[in-house]
């Protein structure tokens, strides 16, 4: 492990589904750093049953191994009617559908979703942060807006896969 | 006629006719000997969508080229005898150029690119490195064999916005009518078509001319293991 990441035990880590298709399949290189980096720091990855989508089909390995090697779980996290998520939520998908140039509604629901879950989280345990990590750079920028406006940016950090093991060097991918 | 976008489905295709005006087709393109002339660019075309393993040559010789049949063989894994096959093949389709002159024989070829600006489809080399990955990476294998090489080419399209950062995943599984973990996947899986065009296809912007220098992918010149050049005179 050479590399330090920002993750820590003491936090609750939300990983929106993505993350886990941007380090490949388990036998990829970028896999293993993150696997590591998760593991090294003593945390599990929080997969919310909302953003993980419809497990089956080939696709699923990588997130069936993380879940069987025990540093990922998935959570019934609470559906997001209160207030708080609600508004987080909005917030989110105004900052998506203009950094995406779309209309409101055109923005998929479970994109804007993480912003109000990862502020129910805090709010409701009493874990001293929460990091969610996603992939999406519109995603990303609607979950720190919806954090900012709600005033929890002392407990709640938004990460990219580049944030926790580096950017991608590219040594995993096969060109042709 | 303006073009009616609600008529075109995911997969490229479109639900009613949108015929391109009838004055393209005269006496003159429509010369028998004319249409037997172009006869044998559409079968080459045709030949390399559908076989992927065909144009996985033509693009490594495209991209990388001038080189050598030992090349192919190490950078692509393949037997002598098959690289051979393909090369000759090539030849033959008149996509490869073959200079004897030297030893060992050295390949080029040209790149090519298709716009159909009616449907529209465009094919260039990026398209075709797309296609030819599923002989090597199984999960553009299943994609293609699920949905098929058109909705592979929109996919190809929704990849290269999520990298310049103006759409995101689950958008393009709903612009493409897919699984959103299979669009994960799949925008993955496209990463190495996208990295490489951007540097060594000169059609690249036809398919991103908005966001042809906004993708964030890995820079082929600070990987140890990309293949060298030899036509650059700078390596």
């Amino acid at each position: 492990m050479g590399r330090d990441t920002p993750l820590s035990a003491d936090q609750d880590v939300l990983v929106d589904a993505n993350i886990f298709y941007a380090i490949g399949r388990p036998s990829n290189p970028q896999y293993h750093r993150f696997r590591t980096a998760v593991q090294h720091a003593g945390v599990v990855c929080k997969l919310p049953r909302r953003v993980i989508g419809e497990l089956g089909g080939t696709e699923t390995d990588r997130v069936r191994t993380a879940l069987d090697e025990g540093w990922a779980e998935i959570i019934d996290a609470p559906s997001p009617t209160d207030g708080d998520a609600v508004a987080a939520s909005d917030i989110a998908r105004r900052t998506i559908a203009s950094e995406t140039d779309q209309a409101e509604h055109e923005v998929e629901k479970t994109d804007a979703i993480l912003a109000g879950l990862a502020i129910q989280y805090v709010r409701d345990r009493s874990t001293t942060s929460v990091v969610v990590l996603t992939d999406d750079q519109p995603a990303k920028k609607g979950i720190e807006n919806a954090v900012r406006a709600q005033g929890y940016t002392d407990a709640i950090t938004v990460y990219g896969l580049a944030d926790i093991i580096g950017d991608d060097p590219g040594d995993s991918m096969r060109l042709i | 006629m303006t073009p009616d976008r609600d008529h075109i489905h995911p997969d490229g295709g479109i639900g009613t006719l949108n015929p391109p005006p009838i004055d393209v087709l005269n006496e003159e393109t429509l010369e028998p000997e004319t249409l037997a002339e172009n006869a044998p660019r559409l079968e080459t075309v045709v030949e390399l969508l559908n076989r992927p393993a065909l144009a996985r040559v033509y693009v490594y010789i495209c991209y990388w080229g001038p080189v050598a049949p030992p090349e192919i063989m190490e950078a692509l894994d393949l037997s002598k005898s098959t690289t051979y096959e393909y090369v000759d093949r090539l030849v033959d389709l008149g996509l490869v150029d073959r200079d004897d002159s030297t030893r060992p024989q050295q390949l080029t070829a040209d790149p090519i690119i298709i716009v159909e600006q009616y449907v529209p489809i465009v094919i260039t080399p990026t398209v075709l490195h797309a296609l030819a990955l599923q002989e090597v990476d199984e999960d553009i294998e299943y994609f293609v064999d699920r949905y098929g090489l058109g909705k592979l080419i929109a996919a190809l399209r929704g990849a290269g916005l999520h990298f310049a950062g103006t759409t995101t995943q689950r958008m393009v599984a709903s612009d493409i009518d897919v699984r959103e973990t299979e669009a994960m996947m799949i925008i993955y899986a496209l990463k190495p078509a996208l990295a490489v065009g951007r540097e060594h296809d000169p059609f690249f912007e036809y398919l991103f001319p908005d966001v042809h220098d906004e993708m964030d992918l890995p820079n082929l010149d600070e990987m140890a293991d990309a293949p060298t050049d030899s036509s650059d005179p700078d390596r």
